[in-house]
């Protein structure tokens, strides 16, 4: 076997293999990058109620009892917490309750995770750490070797090998200049 | 081709369906053996800067776009102090709110300017996609936050 068919098995192969994880970096990246606008991770959904308005102060589990009939909650919960003595925040079942208590305004959050997305997030931000870490290192690994095999899969035409050369300039000048642009 | 393309779809939904997301402890988890009030932190914290210390509490707020801070409740009424991690080392999960955790990491203090607190509040309204008002910050601030390295959160 002559290099340059070894080279482009090589690439072949490195490149199927690569065709999961790159898909799993490529989906959740654009996700992570653009977290701001879009949290991938969790719908929330938020609605706002009003229920009557309590005097600011430390509220007491009796107060907390009507706030939650009020709220039409049957399930009683214990777990709150006050950051200031105008607001109270409830916690229950996936659910966090913002409550302002001279106003009587109520902000109900709601999150659920997006199991699919949550998931790919998970393992590119290498949140797994453990085993993951070597895998994600052999695809760096693997994504290197195909980079050195692509610049090597020299086309014979003419007009082929210079597109290949300005594509892979192209492709290595462009973090290049943002660099020079932004560091 | 389309009993291929099938085939791995399903494979790629079981090998992610298998992966642990519920982990219970986070970064280093926790290695001291002493813990120290949050009370006592934002009282008396330039004792204990640059200190790796642990505290106990429940977990009453989350980053909801990255999981990249959490505040922990103190002991006393209006008590928090806020966790901060690096992007991406850990990530506390949104549904970690109303948690009881253990978290260890570094006090760090931060004595900021008005402007500077008018940036940090319009940056945390974004995250919550929240609505913010300059107007509201009057003057500047000087407050104690833990640099978080590890956590274990119960029941999660």
């Amino acid at each position: 076997m002559n290099w340059r068919r070894l080279n482009h098995s090589l690439h072949r192969d490195i490149g199927f293999l690569c065709i999961g994880l790159t898909l799993l970096y490529a989906l959740s990246g654009i996700a992570v990058n653009h977290m701001h606008d879009w949290n991938a991770n969790y719908s929330i959904e938020q609605f706002n109620l009003q229920i009557d308005p309590l005097p600011p102060g430390v509220v007491n589990s009796t107060q907390i009892q009507q706030i939650l009939r009020q709220l039409g909650e049957t399930r009683i919960s214990k777990k709150h917490f006050q950051p200031d003595p105008e607001n109270l925040w409830l916690y229950a079942d996936k659910r966090m309750i913002r409550i302002h208590l001279p106003s009587g305004n109520v902000q109900a959050e709601k999150s659920q995770r997006r199991p699919f997305w949550y998931r790919l997030n998970f393992l590119h931000l290498n949140h797994a750490k453990q085993a993951w870490t070597w895998v994600a290192d052999i695809y760096a690994g693997g994504l290197f070797l195909l980079a050195l095999t692509g610049m090597l899969l020299l086309p014979k035409r003419a007009d082929l090998k210079r597109r290949a050369l300005m594509l892979s300039l192209s492709g290595i000048v462009i973090p290049v200049f943002f660099l020079l642009l932004y560091y | 081709m389309r009993k291929t393309v099938a085939l791995t779809l399903t494979v790629l939904m079981l090998s992610l369906s298998v992966v642990s997301v519920m982990a219970k402890t986070f970064g280093d988890g926790i290695t001291l053996e002493k813990m120290t009030s949050v009370s006592e932190l934002l009282e008396n914290g330039d004792a204990y800067v640059g200190q790796r210390v642990q505290v106990r509490g429940m977990i009453v707020d989350v980053c909801a776009s990255r999981g990249c801070w959490i505040y922990v409740a103190g002991e006393k009424p209006f008590e928090k102090i806020r966790v901060k991690v690096k992007d991406g080392e850990i990530i506390f999960p949104l549904e970690a709110r109303g948690i009881e955790a253990v978290v260890e990491g570094t006090l760090e203090k931060f004595d900021l300017s008005r402007e500077e607190v008018i940036q940090r509040k319009r940056h945390h309204a974004e995250e919550q996609g929240k609505e913010f008002d300059p107007a509201t910050v009057t003057s500047g601030k000087i407050f104690f936050q833990i640099r978080g390295l590890g956590a274990l959160i119960e029941g999660i």
